[in-house]
């Protein structure tokens, strides 16, 4: 369990960006955090896995703490993070040792390495360029191979900051698949994203505004009860389409199914 | 008049990732490129800005050959504003309003015009006057790329490419950003070129739309030709339709009714929707 307990978070100009945040993430859950631009969104992701230290209050992962220096080597194993821009996190020459090389710093067997790393570039469907110089890859390539270096070190809990959003349609589609697979397998997903579409499938949402929880709930309560054009979003075409032909239908992420439905009954 | 590729060609490392692209980018067109990832989308862009050697073809501006040098490269580069897609990449002074005054500074600018200039761009793009003494880096991804897009609006170019700009952007940042550019582009009667994924924003926002395939240019449409009557183009690039075409094929293909909306924008399909729901005796309850 990830547990924020009254944590206060502010860079330098001392401008507060988190204040006094408590919450619990279970395992295996299927988080969506949104909220507008400097709302503390991608703060709150690297405060999750001790990237960085609250100035007051704690974040703990089970017993572990991200103020401990000796834990962090820990928390780090068990919280990846794929950034929004893969070019941060990228150092080595190859598409495959880049995948390796998280492999490496966990001491991993040497004989085990490539075999995972294969398994992780297959499920980012990147397994051909695992030869190629990962700053010769497009965007979206790139954001394929970053996804694939936090899966192959297999933590408990992936948080994607915005990791979609400079992917292609089918490039979104398939980390989306990719965050749904993991969660079945019962990894905890944490995704950061501008994209509303990409919460319906998400087990509960968290809405940041100026540092604050706005809303925690299910997606489809978060579209009953709040007015989320306030906090710089717009909602996703279902919900839009539902507003415009005044759909009394649960919201559903497959709209096309709701449409067919209703029309079959009048 | 414009910007124009005749048979142009590129290789990278041998390999010729954009192939014998011929296009004309006509003045005060909003062009939209879009594309799989790896199609050649971002490579094409660059070619325009001058910034990738060409080994075949021909770049004119207003019917002019722009002058290369024998391995391809352009010579003088295009007066032509262009946003990459990682805005950090771009960023480097200390605050952001030596940011926005960079470009106008060593053009020689009075210090007076420059200040004038970076307070309409900023408005331009609802940016806070308060963020002008903040440091680039500091900023949120979002407000990072609208620094970004701001520091090259601010030169007023001719043709404004822009590489996925709305990505990182909450809906009221993308909205207002592609409003905004919107405005000033009929305007100044300027062309854009926007490279995107958000096929929506592309149909809602688009004159023009250039679908690229494996270094192709497949097709170079009116984005209503394209989105309403060629989808199979569409699906031949791996590309789905954008949401409210694919609302609106729902409803012929579940009515029998062919419906003709008067744009591809989002807004238009869902009047027309609504109107076919309410004829069927679904009325809105809302």
């Amino acid at each position: 369990m990830l547990v924020f307990d009254q944590v206060d978070y502010y860079y330098r100009s001392r401008n507060p960006v988190l204040r006094q945040l408590s919450f619990e993430i279970r395992q295996g859950e299927f988080l969506s955090i949104i909220g507008g631009n400097g709302s503390g969104k991608s703060t709150l992701a690297k405060l999750m896995n001790g990237l960085l230290q609250p100035r007051e209050g704690q974040v703990m992962l089970d017993h572990l703490n991200t103020r401990t220096p000796d834990d962090l080597g820990k928390i780090r194993e068990q919280a990846g993070l794929v950034f929004q821009n893969p070019d941060n996190q990228f150092i080595t020459t190859s598409v495959l040792d880049e995948v390796i090389f998280g492999l490496e710093n966990l001491r991993v067997p040497r004989a085990d390495m490539a075999g995972r790393a294969n398994m992780a570039l297959q499920a980012v469907h990147m397994e051909d360029y695992a030869e190629a110089m990962p700053h010769q890859l497009s965007g979206g390539q790139k954001q394929r191979v970053a996804v694939a270096a936090v899966v192959a070190m297999e933590p408990s809990i992936i948080i994607f900051d915005e990791a979609t959003s400079m992917l292609d349609p089918q490039g979104r589609r398939d980390i989306l698949e990719l965050m749904n697979s993991l969660h079945r397998q019962g990894k905890t997903i944490i995704q950061i994203t501008h994209h509303m579409d990409e919460i319906l499938s998400s087990d509960r949402v968290l809405l940041l505004s100026r540092g604050e929880i706005a809303f925690d709930g299910s997606p489809s309560a978060l579209f009953s009860s709040v007015s989320i054009t306030e906090h710089q979003l717009s909602p996703p075409f279902a919900v839009r389409l539902h507003q415009a032909l005044g759909l009394k239908a649960p919201l559903r992420a497959d709209w096309k199914e709701t449409v067919s439905a209703l029309w079959a009954t009048s | 008049m414009g910007y124009e590729l005749n048979d142009v060609s590129v290789k990278l490392n041998g390999v010729e990732i954009l192939q014998s692209v011929s296009c004309t980018l006509q003045e005060g067109k909003w062009i939209s490129v879009i594309g799989h990832t790896g199609a050649g989308k971002s490579t094409f862009a660059k070619v325009m800005k001058g910034l990738v050697p060409f080994y075949r073809g021909e770049y004119t501006h207003d019917r002019q050959p722009l002058p290369r040098d024998s391995k391809g490269n352009m010579k003088a580069v295009p007066q032509i504003g262009y946003v990459f897609q990682y805005p950090e990449q771009q960023l480097f002074a200390t605050t952001v309003y030596r940011e926005l005054a960079f470009a106008l500074t060593v053009k020689g600018e009075s210090p007076g015009k420059v200040e004038a200039a970076v307070k309409t761009v900023m408005e331009q793009l609802g940016l806070p006057a308060d963020l002008l003494q903040e440091k680039p880096f500091q900023l949120s991804g979002g407000l990072k790329r609208l620094v970004a897009v701001a520091s090259v609006l601010i030169t007023e170019p001719e043709l404004l490419i822009l590489d996925e700009p709305t990505a990182g952007l909450d809906s009221v940042h993308r909205t207002a950003l592609l409003k905004q550019l919107q405005v000033w582009q009929r305007e100044k009667n300027r062309t854009v070129l926007l490279i995107s994924h958000q096929l929506e924003e592309v149909a809602d926002y688009s004159d023009e739309v250039m679908v690229f395939q494996k270094g192709h240019l497949l097709a170079h449409l009116e984005a209503n030709e394209l989105f309403l009557k060629c989808a199979d183009l569409l699906e031949q690039a791996g590309l789905p339709l954008p949401e409210p075409v694919q609302l609106l094929r729902l409803i012929e293909g579940i009515s029998g009714r062919t419906l003709t909306p008067a744009s591809c924008r989002e807004e238009d399909i869902m009047q027309l929707v609504r109107n076919v729901w309410q004829s069927r005796g679904l009325h809105h309850e809302g």
